[in-house]
């Protein structure tokens, strides 16, 4: 039988030296970034019982959990998503908690994806949710955070903001059964409008039908909503565009440019969970998005604890990926120090006083100081600190 | 910033596309005289075409390492993948069916059929769909072969004329779904290099609305 001792499942890897620098900087980042905003960290554990996850339309399918069983015979699974795992633990832990909590995460989700892809079944997210508390303050802090998280890690970048409601309002007017009204939103968040217009066609001319063939194609800037008070009908969806340009034209306000905050009245993110505002982001040279979000009213509901919530996660491995084209930290240490025979003890004394100092020593653990030398040029070590009797300083 | 860079399938999909280009006013003849280049200037710089096989189109555009592809339906359907499908080209028109020997009821009889298909994917789709169960095998060539060679009950396949169906004593049982060529695009690309994208788009989808 073939061992498979020497290589990482597909779709994972190690991650070494420098990409583990850059990516530790990078939640450092992010984290004192949240705490300075208020938001407290939590942990969940790793495996959840598949229950949580069941019949929440999160968007992913149970074959691309990775699943196994307690000692029970109970089904476990790994982390498949993060905001569900957020909410069960709000829901049962943090219920009497005053409100609003706002909580950040940090941590690998699992999902098992097409073979041969590319794609990562270990990905990075680090997000927030602020749960307990609806309405512009809430949906505008939430995105507030995401633009200046995405500020901080990675400078340029663009946020799109769109809404669930607007879809829903308008499936609700169409005369069509559960599976095609599925069929649209697909080809409305895959902006494949030919097959969209093979679904909407046989509807005639109604309104609604309309406004949705229209919808993939609305985005971009405040243009868009003039466009759309056009097309659309109905109270309920007039007031939703009403609400989201509010919502546009704070951030606007509080300085994003146009470059970096746009609307997709046809964005309709595959978690069926959003109730509310919905986001994304997407910065140069990666062809996905990097940050997720959106308002999930009704969530907490199934664990007990009916909550108004809004939250999203940044994909930290796709940041990591980004600062690691643009920066090179220093992986060289600054001093290797070497003790002469007998005075090893001396030495890591002399080692700890420099590592005081914020310099990245080595230890040599070579018998004679040539040796040392031989070691401190081939790894491009500047200084080397020879101690015996004395302490000697010698620049490469 | 970079050229638009845009994946065209080898082949009849390639030429069709040149042709369109040619005719919303690009300047193609680096395309034209390509040797053995893979990636080529198209107009005055702003877009750069990229050769390669079907499904690789899909992965290239997925990635965005290249903003937009010309791909046909048949490999959409078989791959499937995370992007935008804008715009049905018109071209490349044909259709995917089951087919199987002619004269012979597809449907009689309890046991589970096997199918032969290039498209093993689209072929249990279509049977999930009825709720049969049945066997896929993958062939790579002449799928036409495999029913006659007793492999297997039918073939799911793409289908333009059905002459080669016909020369080989198959006939169409039911149609799939038509299939013609797209243009997709990257998600990222889409919202980071909008007007570029739309007036692309809109100048092709003109073109073929006035050819049409």
């Amino acid at each position: 039988m073939k061992r498979y001792n020497k290589i990482t499942p597909e779709g994972t890897k190690d991650v070494l030296f420098r990409e583990c620098v850059v990516r530790r900087r990078v939640e450092d980042e992010l984290a004192s970034f949240f705490a300075a905003r208020s938001y407290r960290e939590v942990m969940t554990p790793g495996i959840e019982f598949y229950d949580v996850f069941e019949g929440l339309e999160t968007g992913i399918l149970p074959e691309n959990m990775y699943k196994t069983t307690d000692q029970h015979g109970r089904l476990v699974v790994l982390r498949p998503d993060s905001t569900v795992p957020i909410a069960r633990l709000a829901a049962t832990r943090l219920q009497n908690l005053p409100r609003p909590i706002r909580l950040f995460y940090n941590h690998p989700v699992y999902r098992s994806n097409v073979q041969l892809t590319g794609r990562s079944d270990e990905t990075d997210e680090f997000g927030i949710e602020l749960l307990g508390a609806s309405g512009l303050k809430a949906d505008l802090e939430a995105i507030s955070c995401a633009a200046e998280a995405l500020e901080r890690c990675v400078g340029r970048y663009r946020i799109e903001i769109g809404h669930a409601d607007v879809f829903r309002s308008l499936a609700r007017r169409l005369p069509v059964s559960e599976e095609v009204r599925e069929d649209i939103r697909v080809a409305i968040e895959s902006k494949n409008y030919a097959e969209l217009s093979n679904l909407l066609d046989p509807l005639g001319d109604l309104p609604a039908a309309a406004a949705m063939r229209r919808l993939p194609r609305l985005f971009g800037g405040a243009e868009v909503f003039e466009e759309a008070a056009e097309l659309m009908c109905g109270e309920d969806t007039l007031q939703t565009l009403g609400y989201l340009r509010t919502l546009y034209e704070a951030l606007c306000r509080m300085g994003l440019s146009s470059e970096q905050v746009m609307v997709d009245l046809g964005l309709v993110q595959r978690n069926n969970y959003y109730t509310g505002v919905v986001f994304s982001a997407y910065v140069e040279d990666w062809g996905d998005a990097v940050l997720f979000g959106g308002r999930y009213d009704n969530l907490l509901e199934n664990f007990g604890c009916p909550m108004p919530a809004v939250g999203f996660s940044v994909r930290v491995d796709a940041i990591t990926g980004l600062r690691m084209m643009q920066e090179e930290p220093a992986d060289v240490p600054d001093v290797l120090v070497h003790s002469d025979a007998g005075f090893e003890a001396r030495g890591l004394q002399v080692l700890n006083k420099y590592a005081q100092k914020e310099l990245r020593c080595d230890n040599s653990l070579f018998e004679s100081r040539e040796e040392a030398r031989a070691y401190a040029e081939t790894q491009g070590i500047k200084k080397i600190i020879f101690v015996s009797d004395e302490i000697e300083e010698v620049c490469l | 910033m970079r050229p638009l860079r845009i994946a065209l399938t080898k082949g009849r999909l390639e030429e069709k596309t040149v042709e369109l280009f040619e005719r919303i006013g690009y300047d193609c003849t680096k395309v034209r005289e390509k040797g053995r280049k893979l990636i080529l200037p198209v107009g005055s710089g702003e877009i750069e075409v990229v050769l390669a096989k079907a499904a690789d189109v899909l992965t290239y555009v997925e990635h965005g390492v290249c903003d937009m592809g010309v791909v046909g339906k048949d490999t959409i359907l078989e791959h499937g993948g995370h992007f935008f499908e804008v715009l049905d080209l018109g071209f490349g028109r044909c259709r995917f069916a089951l087919a199987a020997p002619s004269g012979c009821d597809f449907y009689a009889g309890y046991a589970a059929k096997t199918i032969a298909s290039k498209y093993p994917n689209v072929a249990r789709r279509f049977f999930e769909g009825k709720n049969m169960d049945i066997r896929v095998i993958r062939i790579e060539g002449s799928v036409e072969l495999a029913p006659l060679l007793g492999l297997s009950d039918g073939i799911v396949d793409i289908v333009e004329t059905g002459t080669t169906l016909k020369e080989n004593g198959l006939a169409v049982v039911e149609d799939i779904v038509p299939i013609s060529a797209r243009l997709i695009v990257n998600a990222a690309s889409m919202k980071l290099r909008k007007q570029e994208i739309e007036a692309l788009t809109e100048k092709m989808e003109a073109e073929i609305a006035k050819k049409a």
